[in-house]
């Protein structure tokens, strides 16, 4: 799995805790990474991923439906899932502002021997880290 | 440089600057099943 994670684009380091699960992806300085990618990546390796968190820094825009989305980079955004924390960036967004985000990008549907390797990946924001 | 140009230059890096930046600067998974 560590092999197959580190061939994906964007990725720099992968350590893999046998211990505890843990995986941690280090993208690499450009941070052009595709999450939706490696949990595929780790699928297709045989393993389910039960949850995933990124840190990401970016914009807070508003789609055409008017829901909130953290802008990870140009071409890639993530729709924000509604939670008290999303009320403290709601204000910033399709403002200049940059946001540092720590948050669940993906939790395994409780009672789901295997999850879907395509679920959608919806941003619940844990910690704001940092507003600039 | 035409103060116009300077001040247009300035507005364009404040907007443009902080979106290059935008990244993901790190990914931690838990996994289930791992031998």
């Amino acid at each position: 799995m560590k092999q197959h994670l580190g061939r994906q684009s964007g990725v720099q380091k992968v350590d893999v805790s046998l211990i505890d699960g843990k995986v941690e992806v280090t993208p690499k300085e450009d941070g052009q990474i595709d999450p939706a990618q490696l949990l595929k990546a780790v699928h297709d390796s045989g393993v389910s991923v039960a949850e995933m968190e990124v840190t990401a820094r970016g914009k807070i825009v508003k789609d055409a439906d008017g829901n909130l989305a953290l802008q990870a980079s140009p071409g890639q955004s993530f729709a924000i899932a509604p939670n008290d924390l999303l009320k403290t960036v709601e204000p910033l967004a399709d403002s200049p502002a940059v946001v540092t985000l720590r948050g669940e990008l993906y939790r395994k549907p409780a009672g789901k021997k295997k999850a879907a390797a395509s679920a959608p990946l919806k941003l619940l924001i844990l910690e704001v880290q940092k507003k600039e | 440089m035409n103060p116009r140009k300077l001040a247009l230059l300035f507005v364009l890096g404040s907007v443009l600057v902080p979106v290059s930046q935008a990244q993901i600067k790190h990914i931690e998974m838990r996994v289930e099943g791992m031998t």
